[in-house]
C-alpha cells in the first residue's frame, strides 16, 4: 500500500524547528504590527482617542531619551525600594516558614494571618508606614525610603512565607517515609528533605513578589514624603496633564518589572537545572 | 481538643497584639495633643517671631523643613525659596497638618481659608494653635500666582459664546452674593455637600471673600471675576520659570507662551457691560462645571448662584461636579466630560503647554491665598 503523503500544511505544523521559530515570530509580528498600528494613529481611531492622551510611541520615547539623568535617578530610587524590600521581605517570610515549619500545631494558623497582611491595601498601608516612620531619620529622603521599602517588605513576606511553608511541608509522597525508614533526625530531614524541597517554591513566591514589589514601590511612592520615583513621576505629570511624560514613565515602570523578572527567570534556569 | 484550644489561644494572642498596636497609636496622638496644647499658653506672650520672613525661610529651608503638597502647588514656593537664594526642594506634605503639628515640616504650606484656618481655630478637626503661628504671604513677598480661575475649552467658547457670557453673569452674580453675605454662602455651600464642618465651611466664606474682592496689591476689586493684566503676567512669567516639564516639545511651546495662550477677556468685558445678562439664546442650556476640590466655600458663588437661582434667570440648567484627590479638572474639561472647570491659572498654562486647548475666560480670585504658615516658637 502506498504510503499516503502529508500534507504541506501538516508537515509544516509538526516541523519543530518552524514551531519553535513560529513560536517566537508571531507574537513577535503581533507587537509590530501593533506599534505600527499604534505610530500611524490607526488604533486612535479604533478606541476613539486621540494623540493627546495615547501619544504615540516615538513621542513616549523622546521623554525618556530627553531626560536620561532625571529617568535615571528615579528608575534608581524605585528599583532600589523594590529591591531592597523584596530581599528583606522574602528573607523574613522564609525564616517564618521555617518557623511555622518548626511548630506544626502553632504553624498552619499563625501562617494564615501573616498571609492576611497580603489583603492590606497598599493605599492603606503606605500612608500608615510614612507616619510610622517620622523618626526614622532626619533626612526625608532616607526617612520615605524606609517608609517604602517597609511597605514593600509586608507584601513580600506574605507570598514567600506561605509558598515556602508549602515547599516545606508538602514533601514527595513517601520521601518522609524513607527519611524515617533511615531514621533521620529532624535536623537531617529538614535539612536534606525540607530546604531542598522548598527551593522550586521559592521561585513560585518570587514569581508574585517580583512584579508585585515594582507595583507596591510605584504605588507607595505616590504616599512619600520625599517627591522621587517612577511612580510618583507618574503621578505628578497625570496631575498636570502631562500626558506624554507620564506614558514615558510608565513604559520606563513597565520596564523594570520586566526586566526584573527576565533575571529571576535566567536566575530559575541556572539553578532549577538539574530538576 | 488541645489543639484547637491551642488555635484559639494563638488567635487571641495576635488580636490581642493587634489590638495594642492599635492602642499604642492613639496614645501616642493624646502625646502629640498635649504637647500641643503646651505653646498656646507659652505663645501669648511671644506675639510675633522676632525674625524677618527672609531670615525663617532661610532657616526652615537649609534644614530642609519647607512643605508643599507638590502637583502643581508648588511654584510659588519654589518662586520664594529662589527669590533667597535656596534651593528648590521641599517636603511632599500631605493634606492634613499633622506634619506641621509634629514639626517634621517647620514652614508648611496652607491656603488661608483653609489649612490655616485647621491650623488656628479651636473647632472640631483643628490643631488649635491660635495666634502662636506666624505667616509668610506670598502677595506680600512678590511671587503671588493667581488661583482659581473659570475655563473652557477654546473650541466650547467659540461654539456657545452665549452660554459662556451667561454663565459668567450669573456665576459672578453669585460671586458677588457670596462676598456680601459670607456666612449665608457658606450656609448654602453645606446644604449641597459637608466635606467640612459647618464652622469651617463660615471661617472659609470669609476669608475666600478676602481673595476674592482684594487683588495682590491689597487694593479693591472693582469687577468680580474680571482679569488683571499685571497679576496674570505675573502668573505666566513664574510659570514659566518654574514649571519644569520632562516632554521637550511642551516645554519648547511653553517658553513661547503670551497671555493670548492662556486667556479671552471679551467674555468677561461682555459681563462687566451687560446690565441685565441678556446675551443672546444660549446655544448650550445644560451645563456643567467641575470643581478643583470637593464641595467647599471655596467654590460658594456657583452653590449661591444655584441655589439663588441666578442660572436659571439667564436661562442655564447647570450641574455642579465636585472635585476631590486626583481628579484632574483640566483633563475632565478637555475630554469634554464637563463644559466649564475651575483651576488655578498654573495648572492651565501647564496643561496648555502639554497639548491641551483650554482657555480661561474669568479670573474668581485676584489674589494668591497661599501662605506659609510657621510655630513662632520655632522661629524665635
Amino acid at each position: 500500500m502506498r504510503k499516503k503523503r502529508k500534507s504541506l500544511w501538516r508537515r509544516v505544523n509538526e516541523n519543530t524547528y518552524i514551531q519553535a521559530t513560529s513560536g517566537l515570530l508571531l507574537p513577535m509580528a503581533f507587537g509590530v504590527i501593533l506599534f505600527a498600528l499604534w505610530q500611524t494613529e490607526v488604533l486612535h481611531k479604533i478606541f476613539h482617542t486621540d494623540t493627546f492622551t495615547l501619544p504615540v510611541p516615538t513621542r513616549i520615547l523622546s521623554v525618556i531619551v530627553d531626560n536620561p539623568d532625571k529617568v535615571i535617578q528615579n528608575v534608581v530610587a524605585t528599583v532600589t525600594v523594590a529591591v531592597i524590600g523584596l530581599v528583606i521581605g522574602s528573607v523574613i517570610g522564609y525564616l517564618v516558614a521555617i518557623i511555622a515549619t518548626l511548630f506544626p500545631r502553632w504553624g498552619g494558623g499563625g501562617l494564615s494571618i501573616v498571609a492576611a497582611c497580603n489583603a492590606i491595601p497598599i493605599v492603606a498601608l503606605a500612608p500608615v508606614m510614612t507616619n510610622w516612620t517620622k523618626d526614622v531619620s532626619k533626612d526625608a529622603n532616607i526617612r520615605s525610603m524606609v517608609a517604602k521599602t517597609l511597605v514593600v517588605m509586608i507584601i513580600c513576606i506574605a507570598s514567600m512565607s506561605v509558598n515556602a511553608y508549602r515547599g516545606l511541608t508538602e514533601l514527595k509522597p513517601f520521601s518522609l517515609d524513607l527519611m524515617k525508614s533511615y531514621n533521620a533526625k529532624r535536623r537531617t530531614v529538614f535539612f536534606k528533605l525540607r530546604i531542598p524541597n522548598s527551593v522550586p517554591y521559592i521561585f513560585t513566591a518570587l514569581r508574585v513578589s517580583i512584579p508585585a514589589s515594582v507595583i507596591t514601590a510605584v504605588v507607595s511612592e505616590y504616599f512619600a514624603e520625599y517627591v522621587i520615583g517612577v511612580g510618583r513621576q507618574i503621578r505628578e505629570n497625570i496631575v498636570l496633564a502631562q500626558y506624554t511624560a507620564a506614558w514615558g514613565y510608565i513604559t520606563v515602570a513597565s520596564l523594570i518589572g520586566i526586566v526584573m523578572y527576565v533575571i529571576l527567570m535566567i536566575a530559575e534556569r541556572i539553578l532549577l537545572r538539574r530538576r | 481538643m488541645k489543639q484547637s484550644t491551642k488555635k484559639i489561644i494563638a488567635t487571641l494572642c495576635m488580636a490581642t497584639m493587634s489590638m495594642s498596636t492599635v492602642t499604642a497609636c492613639s496614645s501616642s496622638e493624646t502625646v502629640e495633643e498635649k504637647v500641643t496644647n503646651a505653646p498656646e499658653a507659652a505663645a501669648t506672650v511671644a506675639a510675633k517671631s522676632s525674625m524677618s520672613s527672609e531670615d525663617i525661610i532661610k532657616k526652615a529651608a537649609g534644614e530642609g523643613k519647607v512643605g508643599n503638597w507638590g502637583l502643581g502647588n508648588e511654584y510659588e514656593i519654589k518662586a520664594l525659596l529662589t527669590k533667597y537664594g535656596q534651593g528648590t526642594d521641599y517636603l511632599s506634605q500631605a493634606f492634613d497638618m499633622d506634619g506641621f503639628d509634629d514639626d517634621s515640616i517647620t514652614l508648611a504650606s496652607a491656603m488661608t481659608y483653609n489649612e490655616l484656618g485647621l491650623v488656628k481655630n479651636s473647632y472640631d478637626g483643628g490643631y488649635k494653635y491660635g495666634d502662636t503661628v506666624g505667616t509668610i504671604d506670598m502677595n506680600d513677598e512678590g511671587v503671588a500666582m493667581l488661583e482659581d480661575n473659570i475655563f473652557c475649552t477654546k473650541d466650547f467658547a467659540t461654539k456657545n459664546p452665549n452660554t459662556v457670557k451667561a454663565f459668567l453673569y450669573a456665576s459672578v452674580k453669585g460671586w458677588k452674593y457670596a462676598c456680601e453675605h459670607p456666612d449665608e454662602a457658606a450656609k448654602i455651600v453645606y446644604e449641597y455637600g459637608s466635606s467640612v464642618s459647618g464652622e469651617h465651611q463660615s471661617y472659609m466664606a470669609n476669608e475666600v471673600q478676602k481673595l476674592v474682592t482684594n487683588d495682590t496689591k491689597g487694593k479693591a476689586v472693582s469687577q468680580i471675576g474680571a482679569m488683571n493684566e499685571e497679576a496674570m503676567q505675573q502668573t505666566l512669567d513664574l510659570a514659566k520659570k518654574y514649571i519644569k516639564l520632562d516632554d521637550s516639545a511642551a516645554t519648547d511651546k511653553l517658553s513661547k507662551f503670551t497671555l493670548d495662550n492662556v486667556r479671552d477677556n471679551s467674555y468677561m468685558d461682555a459681563v462687566s457691560a451687560s446690565k441685565d445678562g441678556k446675551f443672546g439664546t444660549p446655544e448650550k442650556t445644560d451645563v456643567s462645571i467641575q470643581l478643583k476640590w470637593l464641595p467647599q466655600a471655596q467654590f460658594m458663588g456657583y452653590y449661591v448662584a444655584l441655589k439663588l437661582g441666578y442660572y436659571d434667570e439667564v436661562g442655564l440648567k447647570v450641574n455642579i461636579v465636585p472635585g476631590g484627590g486626583d481628579i484632574s479638572e483640566t483633563t475632565a474639561v478637555n475630554n469634554g466630560t464637563v463644559d466649564f472647570g475651575v483651576t488655578w491659572v498654573s495648572n492651565l498654562i501647564a496643561a496648555n503647554a502639554g497639548g491641551m486647548n483650554l482657555l480661561e475666560v474669568a479670573q474668581i480670585y485676584q489674589r494668591s491665598g497661599l501662605v506659609l504658615v510657621y510655630k513662632l516658637d520655632s522661629f524665635k
